[in-house]
Order: structure tokens, then C-alpha cells, then sequence
């Protein structure tokens, strides 16, 4: 960023619990899965429900019902109808695409409040109908006469009716034809990842994830969703990890991408998820003026590209490229957090950071180090607490500043791989 | 010619006729003035109809049409016969707007009651704009009395048989949707349209009635159907009205036996029916609550002099029924609250009830699916107080305990913006002495709602020594705007209501050790018209909750509030009610009584061994003397200014029967001198304690005054 810019605040932030899809939350549409948590920031807050200037929230889903998911969590958030409110999509990127635009209009001056995060339900995802029928239709209605409407109804044909199922369609590259599983089955392959390494690492999420949710770490930042027939029960904690997980039992499970000869099982892959995340962020003078008491600074971001078959490893050039902006190192890090969509992906990363060589071949030009895996994903990560696509880039950060915190530790980075090839990450200093 | 109060025009040949013209009030009415310049008008519309296309009906108030009758006009009518007369004043009136030769439009935009309505069914077609504030009905009945100005004879003309009496026994009234559904109007549109569209309307012909509806049509409009529908008519009103009500009886039976006459017969029959209940005792009851009702609509509590303070978001401490129950009330007025309690358990118990509350709203049709979602999901919980710091109203219903509920305040009051009401839901504990632990006590107040809250309209403002006008003020405001009935009421022993109640529960409790049967008892009190007995409504308060209050109640009122032991027999035996499904009688799982609890009746067996047969009207006299007693001292202590915050108190509280007027309304009718006779004969025969009379009640007799002349 450049000298002029200004400070960015991270005053609060928080997330809704995860769960995998199908369970607790597949009823709670979209926006819910935000208004709340931005009802709760700004409760926590003197700042009035006039004054918040912008609402921004990642989307992968985009519920047909709600095309700017934006817009419908500020007002039903309850802020001032006046607030703007848009809705960004990149991918499993978006809520992180979300916090880099509220960096970018906070450091530039142009806004003082921005509330920005992502949401996700990936239960709610449709089944399409295909074109061929959507053709039927459209022509049936268009048809006047009686024998034009025979003519249309005629051109049916059984397999016009097989669905598209939309979330399996999303998690498929359009670039080069793979799905994600694929694609991290490729880095396995490639980088030989063994199927013991990955199950060793996701049994290792779960067990995190599992013990963080037991000792309260994530307490400050779930806020509890009430849930079931007629909201009368409250969630409180992900429905995901799980104790009682070992490697055994995860070794059993049959590749699910690769059936004959692969590695990447659904139990080495993070589940299919819903779940919201949110974070307020507040320039200096916002701070002053509402006597906050900021939680964190942003100190910067980055996104990267790279090809589409080798998505996962999105984090070693978007790591990469945010220490190369803000001139830090691996070892200035307290804390990092890279997202597990696969164990595979992720090894593949760390590998990479540990092989300069390996690293030279996606075109990074210094050596960085290994990663400090004691720092890495210590309250678990998505495997265990699940991937809800459009969150997961401003959840990292939610987790991350609250772990920051905890541990009065000082910068963290957060990074995530992007389906269709690009990665991103983001670095911030805890200041409480 | 003009006029004051209509407005008339005739453009490029079509005759405007604008009610609430030059009005500056929010609702207009059919009073003396307007009915006598319509009665000029219409001579006019008559004078000129060969030259006209058309007349349209409209109104200069937008969200108003005609909200019917004048009411206080038809209270001056002192006799049947000038009941009858004033019916037919209007009748004609509406007559000669029928047989108009030129076609008339009504265009509805906002309320249309009553002679409202009944002055659209006067006009060839009804079409009414889609604004929220747009209801159709003829809501006479509540008044005790049934639409005189030809609304029995013709809105079955125009909707039929069924759904006709369905809306004139109810009194309910029909959004433009369903009216459209109906064909009480012929069309909807945007308000901005009406007057435009209105001349499309002159030369329409009514819709043409589909098979189904001609099937109807035909199904309900011969002799025998129509005795039928009568008669399921009837049993539906008995059933729900206990028979204590007389005008939908009467409605009924007017409609019946003018079925099958013309016009001028049916509608001299309908204003004879329209007089006998205009000056029947019951429908002056009726219309003595109305006023009282409208009364309780402005402020009249202490003048405040500074800024009231906006009460937008809600706070409420304990989310248990009562805690759900009034954030249910809060998110439904979308004040966004945010409920507290000490853990998890409690705060699923407070959105179990709200949700239930919304629920019911949703299964009425009365709320969207989707609104349910948004309602229930305005409400944030917290253990802690996250969002405290943007309270404007804080509603306490924590434990009743008061070093709890001090100690609750105290830390609240430090979370809290300074402009922030505290209030306390408290039943029984004096708000006095809650007051004196708070650093601003002005903001304080007692604000107790009953039990359930969603079905109870009443709500006690309990004031203070340190209260400041502006928390009064505000408060009540917020009661109105959230739609249930305030009352101010002064500290002391189970303010208003609680205290008036305890000899009802108290005397039952004495008849029962008598040997009275409970049957016998609660049978009374409904026959009174209560809405249920004091055994029956003790289950419902808890027994164990009663005998905590009576202690109360004795030991700041001294012996006349003594209660009887009874109850707390009853505790001991592990009985509490409906809360454990057992008390007086039994309950099943969902709460619904299922016949006397023998367990009960073997305690009163142990208490009165043998049984004792008394009149049904002994046992009301019994009952309700010391609570028209109590309510004496009640006036004489200044709890309450008037004998009407009384009566709102009884019947919005309690159920006290509406048809009655009230508790003191009823005293006054019966006689104040013969009440106090029978409470000092039962003060030699029952109680010198308990039915000691109160001074005000002798004074009352001496001056020859009733409990309505005092204020």
C-alpha cells in the first residue's frame, strides 16, 4: 500500500457457527446468516445505525432471491435504509474479496465505517433445470396457438428433466474441466503427498478444531444462532468437528475423486458447509470519535493467479506476494492460517515453503522458509469446521484475529486457495 | 350552495361528493351536521341527475372513508322511539342515494365502518384502494347494537347470506383483498388511481357471476337453506357469546324474519330492532367502554415539560414466559430487543414463547412465513449485556425476589445510556423501593403486563415518589403504540388489579372451607360472565404464586385481605396448577383442563366435611362485593384517579364481562346504597374484617353520589 494510506481497524469481528450442510442451519437463508452477525457488531458498538457507510459481503450461491446479498443483510441488519450495501464474488475467496474492498475505501479516505464479510448456504443451492427444458418452457409460453403449444410440448424428452446440480457445476473448473477434488488430487500427485500425510493432517484439524471449541477459544467469536422448528434453540458451537476422529477410521474411507487409484477421500477434504462471517471495520477518526477500542490493523492483502488445475496452491504466490508488498517475512508471524479445502492442498503448499525449488517452479524468486506448522491452523481449520465458500475468506480472519488476540501475539496471516486458480491472503497486526 | 362538512362539485358533468372536507381531524364521522348537509346534497344530486354521468362518493382524509355513526349522537338518543327515528333519518337518506338514477361510486380509501360501509352499499359499485389503512366492516355488534342504516338488508344483497352474517355477528372488518374476494367491492387499486378510475365504474355492470358462485347463489337463497344457515348461525353465537349478549341475537333474528320482505318493511323492522338495543343497558355498557377506551387513548397522567425520550430498542431482563411474552411484544413492534438471561436454558425458554406468539399470528394468517423469520430473528440474546449501551427501554421480568431485582438494576442502570427507562414487570414487590437503589429513579417506573401477554391488553405504569413526568409520559405512549391499554396506577399492594383480584381468589378460598363446591363457585362466576371462576383461575395463576402474593397483600392491607388457608393446603399437598397439570382441576399435556382434580376435592373434603348449598347469587355477592369494596379503598388510597382506570384495569386485566361496562359501572348501575346494605349484612353475618366497608363507599351513599360522580 502506498505511504498516504491510512490506517484500517478491524474493531470487531465475528462469525456465526458452522454446520455442515443439510444439518442445523440449511433452513437460514442467506442473509440471516449475516444480519445477525452485523446486528451484533454494531450492538457492541456506540456507532448509530445511520452512520455505517457501507455493507459488503462475499457470495459464491447467489440465491436467486437475493442477487445483492449485500444490500439485504444491512436492512436486515437494521441499519439506516440509507446504507449502501453490495455483494462481491470471488470465489472461495469472496469474504476476503469482501474485506480488501473495505481496506481499500478505509486506506484511501473515501469511507470511515464498512462492515464486510460473506456468507454461505450451501444447502440452499438449487437444482437447475437444464437448458434443453428451460428451452420447453420458454417457448410454451411464448407459443399463442393451440398447435404451436403441441409443437413446443412435443419437442419433450425424458432426459430433459436430469437436473443441474448447481454446487457440483460450481466446484467445477469451466477453465480446465476439473472439479477441486481433481485438483488437489494433481498436487498430490505431483508434490507425492501420501494418503497417510493427508489423513494424518485432517485427523490433526479435527482434533484442534475439537479441543478450541472445548476450551471456549471460539466463544468470543461465535455468536449464537437460534435454530430449529420455529427458532427456539440456540447453536453455539460448529457441527462439524468431531473428537472421536483418528486417522484409522479416516483411513478407511475410499478416495472419493479418484475412485481407482487417488487419495483424497471426503474425509481428508473440507465438508460442504453453511455459515456466516463478519468483520467491522473503522478508520482512525471513526475510532476516535466513537471511542473504539480496535481489535486489530489490517496491514495488507494480495491476490494471485495461477493455473486453474493447480488452484491449491493459490496460497504460496498470494503469501508470497502480500510479505513481498508489506516487505515482512514467515518469521514475523504469530499465527497462520492457511485454509484446508484439501490436506492435500495445503501439504502441497507447506512443501513448497520447505523446497525452494519446488517453489521456484510457480515463479517465486525468494525463499521464504518453512512454515512453523506449531503456528499453523492451531484452533483447526476447514476440514474439521467445514469451507462455507462465500465466508471462509473473512472467517481466516475472524479466527485469526481472535487467536491473536488470546495469545497477545502480534501479526497473523490468513490465506486461501480460489477455485479457477488464484489464491489470496491478508496480514494483520492484533492490537488489544 | 356550499357546505361545511361535505364537499360538492360537479366537473364536466360528474358530481364529486368529498366527506371530512375542511377536517383536520384524523377520522370522520356520519355526526348530526354532515348526515343533514348529505340529506341537502342528495335533494341536489336529484334536482340535477338528468344532467349528470355520474356521482362519486370519496374523502378528503386519506386513511378514512367514513368511520360510521357518530357515536356520542347515538348515545344522546334517550328513548326507543328516538332511536327508531334517527335509524330512519339515515335510512332514507341512503334510500334515496339507492334509487339514484344516475350511477354511483364509492371510493373507499382507509376505514369504512359501519354507517360508512353502509352508506357504500347505498352506491351501485364499492371500489377501494389497496392501502393498509383500508378496512371494510360493520362492527355495530361490539357496541352492543346492529347497523340501522340498512346494512342487515343490504350487504346480503351484495355478498350474500353466509358471509354476511359472518361479518355483522363479528363485527370484523375485511381488507381490500378479501373484500374484492367477497364482492363488497368491485375493484382495487393504488389510493393516487381511485378518483380516476372511479368513472370507469358508472357503466359497469356487476361482474358476471361464475358457475360456482351461481351454485352458491343458489345453494343459500331459498327457504330452507336459509333457515338452516340461521340456525348454525345462532349456535355459533350462543356458543361463543354464552348467550350474555344480546344484539347479535337480535341481529340474528331480524335478518331471519325480514328475509323475505321489500325494502321499506325490512328496514322499518331493522330500525325498530336498531332502537330497542340503542337504549338497552347493555349496549350503553358497551358504549360507556368504547368512550372509556378512546378516553384511555390520549395522556392524561402528569404534564411533562421536557423532551420525551424516544423508545426504540428494547431490553428485557429474564426471558422467561413473561420475559419471551414481552420480547415477542418488542420484535413484533420491531424494536430489535435484545433478551437477557443468566444462561442458555432461560434464553431458548424466552424465544420458545415469542416464537410460539408469532407462531399463532402465522397459523391465523395473520403473518407471513417470512415475516415470522425476520421477527424472530430481530431478537438478540446475551448472557452478558452486549448491546446494552443502545437501550431505550429496559423491561425487567427476572425472578420475583427484590435484593435480585435491585441488585439486577443497579448493574443495569451502569450499562445503560442515560435517557434509558428502566421498568420492572413486577407483580407484587414495591417499585418504590426499587426506585431508591438507582442513581436516576426518574427514569424508573413498574410496568406490569399480564399474563399471556400477547392475549392480555392491560398494562399497569406503576409510579413513584421520584418518577418524572416524562417516563410517565413515554411509557404510556409506548403502551398505546404497541397496542395495549395503559393505566397509571400509584405503588402499593398489588396495584390496581392484583389487589382487586385478591378478595375474588380470597372469598372463594372462604366459601370453599364453608363447603361450598368449587363446581358451584366457578359456575356462578361464569354465569356472572366472568371469564373464568377463581378456582379455575388460580390453576391458571399458580396456586403456590397466589399464596406468595396473598401473603403480600395481608401483610400490607391488614385483615380485610386475609386469605383463606386453604391454598396453601393446596401447595401442600403439591398441587400448583396448571404449571404441574394439577390443581383445582386437571390439565393434559397441552394444557387443556380436563375435568376436577380429585386430589383437590379430597383436601376440601378434609377442610369442609360437609356440603353446603348456596344461591348462585349469594356466591357472585360474595365475590364481587369486596372487590367493589376493595376498589373504594383503591379511590380513597389514590391508586387509581378515576373510577374508569378501574374498570379498563378489570376488564382488560381480568376479563371483567365488557357487557357490564365494569366493576364500578356495575356498582352504580346496581346501586351504590344497596351495596353497601349487602356488604354490612355480610359484615355481621360473614366477616367483620373481610367485609368492612370502605369509607369512600359510605361516603358515596351519604352524599347520594355514584363512583362515577367523584372524577
Amino acid at each position: 500500500m502506498v505511504d498516504s494510506a491510512k490506517p484500517v481497524y478491524i474493531v470487531a469481528a465475528n462469525r456465526s457457527p458452522h454446520a455442515k450442510s443439510g444439518t442445523v442451519l440449511k433452513d437460514v437463508a442467506a442473509p440471516y446468516l449475516g444480519a445477525y452477525l452485523v446486528r451484533n457488531l454494531i450492538d457492541g458498538t456506540n456507532i448509530p445505525d445511520d452512520q455505517v457507510d457501507e455493507v459488503i459481503f462475499g457470495n459464491v450461491g447467489c440465491p436467486a432471491k437475493y442477487p445483492n446479498i449485500g444490500r439485504v443483510i444491512a436492512l436486515e441488519a437494521g441499519l439506516d435504509k440509507k446504507t449502501s450495501g453490495y455483494s462481491v464474488h470471488r470465489n472461495c475467496a469472496s469474504g476476503m474479496e469482501a474485506l480488501s474492498q473495505a481496506f481499500l475505501k478505509i486506506a484511501s479516505g473515501r469511507s470511515d465505517i464498512i462492515v464486510a464479510g460473506g456468507v454461505e448456504n450451501m444447502s440452499q443451492m438449487p437444482l437447475i433445470y437444464s437448458k434443453e427444458m428451460t428451452d420447453l418452457f420458454v417457448n410454451m409460453m411464448k407459443a399463442k396457438t393451440f398447435s404451436q403449444k403441441v409443437k413446443a410440448v412435443s419437442s419433450f424428452r425424458p432426459p430433459f428433466l436430469t437436473p443441474t446440480v448447481a454446487i457440483e457445476q460450481g466446484l467445477t473448473d469451466p477453465f480446465c474441466g476439473l472439479n477441486m477434488g481433481q485438483t488437489a488430487e494433481l498436487l498430490a500427485r505431483e508434490f507425492e503427498i501420501s494418503r497417510q500425510e493427508q489423513d494424518e493432517f485432517a485427523n490433526q484439524s479435527h482434533q484442534r478444531a475439537s479441543m478450541a471449541t472445548k476450551e471456549g477459544h471460539f466463544k468470543d467469536e461465535i455468536v449464537p444462532m437460534p435454530v430449529g422448528k420455529g427458532l427456539t434453540k440456540l447453536l453455539s458451537e460448529d457441527v462439524g468437528p468431531r473428537e472421536d476422529s483418528t486417522v484409522e477410521g479416516l483411513g478407511k474411507m475410499r478416495p472419493y475423486f479418484e475412485r481407482k487409484s487417488g487419495s483424497v477421500t471426503v474425509g481428508n477434504s473440507c465438508p460442504i458447509t453453511d455459515g456466516g462471517s463478519a468483520i467491522l471495520f473503522c478508520s482512525e477518526e471513526a475510532v476516535k470519535k466513537y471511542n473504539l477500542t480496535p481489535l486489530a490493523r489490517v496491514v495488507d492483502y494480495h491476490f494471485h493467479g495461477l493455473e486453474p488445475e493447480r488452484m491449491g496452491m493459490g496460497p504460496l504466490l498470494a503469501m508470497d506476494g502480500v510479505m513481498k508488498r508489506t516487505e515482512m517475512t514467515l518469521d514475523q508471524m504469530d499465527l497462520i492460517e492457511i485454509n484446508e479445502a484439501f490436506a492435500a492442498q495445503v501439504l502441497s503448499v507447506l512443501k513448497a515453503f520447505e523446497n525452494f525449488e519446488l517453489a521456484k517452479k510457480f515463479g517465486l524468486d525468494r525463499d521464504w522458509g518453512a512454515v512453523d506448522r506449531n503456528k499453523l491452523n492451531v484452533n483447526g481449520g476447514a476440514i474439521a469446521l467445514g469451507h462455507p465458500v462465500g465466508s471462509t475468506g473473512s472467517r481466516l480472519v475472524v479466527t485469526l484475529a481472535h487467536e491473536l488476540n488470546r495469545r497477545k501475539a502480534r501479526y497473523g496471516m490468513a490465506s486461501l486457495c480460489i477455485g479457477g486458480g488464484q489464491g489470496g491472503a491478508c496480514i494483520i497486526e492484533n492490537l488489544a | 350552495m356550499s357546505y361545511k362538512h361535505i364537499s360538492f362539485e360537479v366537473v364536466e358533468s360528474v358530481a364529486h361528493i368529498g366527506f371530512g372536507y375542511q377536517s383536520d381531524k384524523k377520522m370522520t364521522v356520519l355526526d348530526e351536521p354532515t348526515l343533514k348537509e348529505l340529506d341537502q346534497i342528495v335533494e341536489e344530486l336529484e334536482n340535477q341527475q338528468s344532467s349528470l354521468k355520474g356521482a362519486i362518493f370519496f374523502s378528503h382524509i386519506d386513511g378514512c372513508f367514513l368511520a360510521g355513526a357518530d357515536i356520542k349522537l347515538i348515545s344522546s338518543l334517550q328513548t326507543e322511539g328516538e332511536a327508531i327515528e334517527g335509524a330512519e333519518t339515515g335510512q332514507k337518506i341512503f334510500n334515496r342515494i339507492e334509487d339514484l338514477k344516475v350511477p354511483t361510486v364509492a371510493c373507499v380509501n382507509g376505514v369504512c365502518l359501519g354507517g360508512g360501509l353502509e352508506l357504500a352499499l347505498s352506491c351501485r359499485s364499492i371500489i377501494c384502494s389497496d392501502s393498509k389503512k383500508t378496512q371494510l366492516g360493520l362492527p355495530e355488534v361490539k357496541l352492543g347494537l346492529l347497523p340501522g342504516f340498512g346494512g342487515t338488508y343490504r350487504l346480503p344483497r351484495r355478498i350474500g347470506l353466509p358471509n354476511s352474517l359472518d361479518m355483522i355477528l363479528t363485527g370484523k372488518t375485511l381488507i381490500p383483498r378479501k373484500a374484492k374476494k367477497l364482492g363488497l367491492v368491485e375493484e382495487v387499486y393504488p389510493k393516487e388511481r381511485l378518483s380516476v378510475k372511479a368513472p370507469e365504474h358508472f357503466s359497469s355492470n356487476r361482474k358476471k357471476e361464475s358457475l360456482k358462485e351461481s351454485f352458491e347463489h343458489l345453494a343459500t337463497d331459498n327457504f330452507i337453506s336459509r333457515k338452516i344457515i340461521f340456525q348454525k348461525a345462532r349456535e355459533s353465537v350462543l356458543k361463543k357469546t354464552k348467550g350474555f349478549y344480546q344484539a347479535p341475537l337480535k341481529i340474528l333474528d331480524t335478518m331471519e324474519s325480514g328475509a323475505s320482505r321489500g325494502r321499506t318493511s325490512y328496514l322499518s323492522l331493522e330500525a325498530q330492532s336498531f332502537g330497542e338495543l340503542c337504549v338497552s343497558e347493555q349496549s350503553q355498557n358497551l358504549r360507556h367502554l368504547f368512550f372509556l377506551m378512546e378516553g384511555a387513548k390520549k395522556y392524561q397522567g402528569p404534564k411533562s415539560s421536557g423532551k420525551l425520550p424516544d423508545l426504540k430498542r428494547g431490553i428485557t431482563l429474564g426471558a422467561g414466559t413473561m420475559g419471551g411474552g414481552i420480547a415477542w411484544l418488542m420484535a413484533d413492534n420491531n424494536m430489535m430487543p435484545i433478551m437477557k438471561d443468566l444462561g442458555v436454558e432461560g434464553l431458548e425458554l424466552g424465544l420458545k414463547q415469542a416464537s410460539s406468539n408469532f407462531m399463532g399470528k402465522v397459523k391465523r394468517k395473520r403473518l407471513s412465513a417470512e415475516d415470522f423469520e425476520r421477527k424472530m430473528r430481530s431478537i438478540s440474546t446475551t448472557t452478558g449485556f452486549h448491546g446494552f449501551s443502545r437501550g431505550d427501554l429496559v423491561i425487567e421480568a427476572i425472578i420475583e425476589d427484590m435484593e435480585i431485582k435491585k441488585k439486577a438494576f443497579v448493574e443495569v442502570e451502569k450499562k445503560v445510556p442515560e435517557h434509558c427507562l428502566l421498568t420492572s414487570n413486577t407483580s407484587s414487590l414495591s417499585v418504590e423501593e426499587m426506585a431508591s437503589v438507582l442513581e436516576r429513579p426518574q427514569n424508573f417506573a413498574g410496568l406490569h403486563f399480564f399474563n399471556p401477554v400477547h392475549l392480555m391488553p392491560l398494562v399497569e405504569i406503576i409510579t413513584h415518589s421520584k418518577i418524572s413526568p416524562e417516563t410517565i409520559e413515554a411509557l404510556y405512549n409506548w403502551c398505546l403504540k404497541v397496542k395495549k391499554t395503559p393505566v397509571i396506577v400509584g405503588d402499593g399492594p398489588g396495584f390496581l388489579v392484583n389487589r382487586i383480584l385478591m378478595p375474588y381468589l380470597n372469598e372463594a378460598g372462604f366459601l370453599l372451607s364453608e363447603g361450598v363446591s368449587m363446581k358451584d363457585i366457578d359456575d356462578a362466576c361464569l354465569n356472572f360472565g366472568m371469564p373464568m371462576g377463581p378456582c379455575r383461575l388460580l390453576d391458571e395463576v399458580g396456586i403456590d404464586v397466589a399464596v406468595k402474593v396473598a401473603k403480600i397483600l395481608h401483610d400490607g392491607l391488614g385483615d380485610r385481605a386475609a386469605a383463606s388457608p386453604i391454598s396453601q393446603k393446596l401447595v401442600d399437598a403439591g398441587l400448583y396448577g396448571k404449571k404441574n397439570s394439577r390443581g383445582f382441576y386437571l390439565y393434559d399435556e397441552k394444557g387443556k383442563e380436563a375435568g376436577a382434580n380429585e386430589e383437590a376435592q379430597k383436601v376440601l373434603r378434609e377442610v369442609a366435611s360437609d356440603e353446603k348449598r348456596m344461591s348462585e347469587t349469594e356466591i357472585q355477592m360474595r365475590l364481587f362485593l369486596p372487590m367493589i369494596n376493595e376498589a373504594a379503598y383503591i379511590l380513597e388510597d389514590k391508586i387509581v384517579e378515576r373510577a374508569s382506570d378501574v374498570d379498563l384495569g378489570l376488564i382488560f386485566g381480568i376479563g371483567f364481562p365488557p357487557f357490564r361496562g365494569g366493576l364500578l359501572r356495575y356498582a352504580d348501575s346496581e346501586g351504590v346504597d344497596k351495596i353497601l346494605g349487602a356488604i354490612e349484612k355480610f359484615k355481621d353475618e360473614v366477616s367483620a374484617d373481610r367485609y368492612c366497608p370502605a369509607p369512600l363507599l359510605k361516603k358515596l351513599v351519604s352524599e347520594k353520589k355514584k363512583f362515577y360522580d367523584c372524577v
